[in-house]
């Protein structure tokens, strides 16, 4: 449950973004940080696809397997899990390079991107739970 | 009974995260809404004066032909002269010393929405000294700024001027401030005094070219002005011998 509300979250943060990329929404509300400078510089995008919009898949996809991981069907599957972990380090590894171009290469910090990285690290760690939590069980059947 | 108790009891969860996704649509399509509220440029209405022109130049002071082109940055047939003949023009006569090129904007605001900021882009870059990167940027990017592709042509402006080094804060002051605008509208008056009505416009000497030039057909006009630049800068001859007048060099640009 937590992995989706959190999933949900990082969805609309980068869907925000991607649409900010692509000319939908205007101007970028940032009151911390310099959204624009980081959003307009070359590292937005990421093999001709905007990172954002990356980050839109990969959200949708964690959304997709944590709800899927709340239906009768699939709850207790250690595969699901495991899945959802890996997304989720895939993910914070992608976010944490993200933010090292931010700080040490674009020298300037974008307020959403941020949020998106905070989120990705706490879904790590659910997932991290998650997979620990399913193990257990598991392991006492 | 039991997976039907479980199932009842995660309704409110789904219920309340369903709700969670219409917010972050409302969130979203508010954001979008918003977009028509973004400042706009004021300067459609504003005139120039020729007295504020000043255009952008290429080329030696003393080179013995001007050459003048009205432009517009998001026309596409001066985004097609300056990717595909100017390069030839810089280097075959502008660099060999036959010409000097001035580059006057022509904003066609009426018909192209990111224009003037597009004009203001490159003004903001002429003061580091970098005008011409930042012209050659914008043509060879115009699909990518121009009005059909976004309301928001400033950020890739922003993202030309970070890649070619320029201090951003300080062309980005200049920009948001529209420091230039006297200057762009004065080049556009400049035109209008000329009789410019749409773009490329080139005046070679002192013909107008109005329907564009290929390579060729501006160095022709060059040589052709170059001869006639360098007959009206002989010393007079003597008065011909003869009872007939001196024949004189027919239109002379």
């Amino acid at each position: 449950m937590t992995i989706a509300v959190l999933s949900l979250l990082g969805l609309f943060v980068a869907l925000y973004l991607t649409l900010y990329k692509v000319g939908v929404i205007g101007e970028l509300t940032c009151s911390i940080g310099s959204c624009e400078k980081v959003q307009t510089s070359k590292w937005a995008m990421f093999s001709g696809v905007p990172v954002a919009a990356w980050g839109v898949a990969a959200y949708a996809a964690m959304l997709t397997l944590s709800i899927a991981g709340l239906r009768e069907r699939w709850e207790g599957s250690r595969a699901l899990s495991y899945a959802l972990l890996a997304l989720a380090a895939a993910s914070l590894l992608f976010s944490a390079w993200l933010t090292y171009l931010e700080l040490f290469v674009i020298d300037a910090i974008c307020m959403w991107c941020v949020i998106s990285a905070l989120l990705i690290a706490c879904i790590f760690v659910a997932g991290v739970v998650d997979v620990s939590v399913v193990r257990r069980q598991t392991s006492e059947v | 009974m039991v997976k039907a108790r479980r199932k009842a009891d995660r309704r409110p969860f789904f219920m309340a995260l369903g709700a969670l996704a219409l917010a972050g649509v409302a969130a979203l399509a508010y954001q979008a809404s918003k977009k028509s509220d973004a400042p706009k440029p004021s300067i459609v209405q504003q005139r120039g004066t020729p007295a504020n022109a000043k255009p952008y130049v290429l080329g030696k002071p003393d080179a013995p032909v001007q050459i003048m082109e009205f432009a517009d940055f998001e026309c596409p047939g001066c985004a097609q002269f300056a990717t595909i003949t100017e390069p030839d023009v810089r280097q075959r006569l502008v660099d060999a010393g036959k010409a000097r090129y001035s580059y006057y904007d022509f904003p066609l605001s009426e018909i192209h929405r990111n224009t003037i900021s597009a004009s203001n882009a490159a003004a903001c870059a002429d003061e580091q000294g970098r005008f011409w990167e930042m012209h050659d940027k914008l043509f060879n990017g115009q699909p990518n700024w121009n009005g059909a592709a976004t309301d928001n042509p400033k950020r890739v402006f922003r993202t030309y001027a970070s890649e070619l080094g320029i201090k951003v804060d300080q062309w980005e002051q200049c920009y948001d401030a529209q420091k230039y605008l006297a200057r762009i509208m004065g080049n556009k008056a400049r035109g209008d005094s000329l009789g410019v009505g749409g773009t490329p416009t080139f005046v070679i000497g002192k013909r107008v070219f109005k329907n564009g030039l290929t390579f060729d057909q501006m160095a022709a006009w060059v040589d052709s002005a170059a001869v006639d630049a360098r007959a009206a800068a002989a010393p007079a001859r003597p008065p011909a011998k003869t009872d007939s007048a001196p024949k004189r060099k027919p239109g002379g640009a």
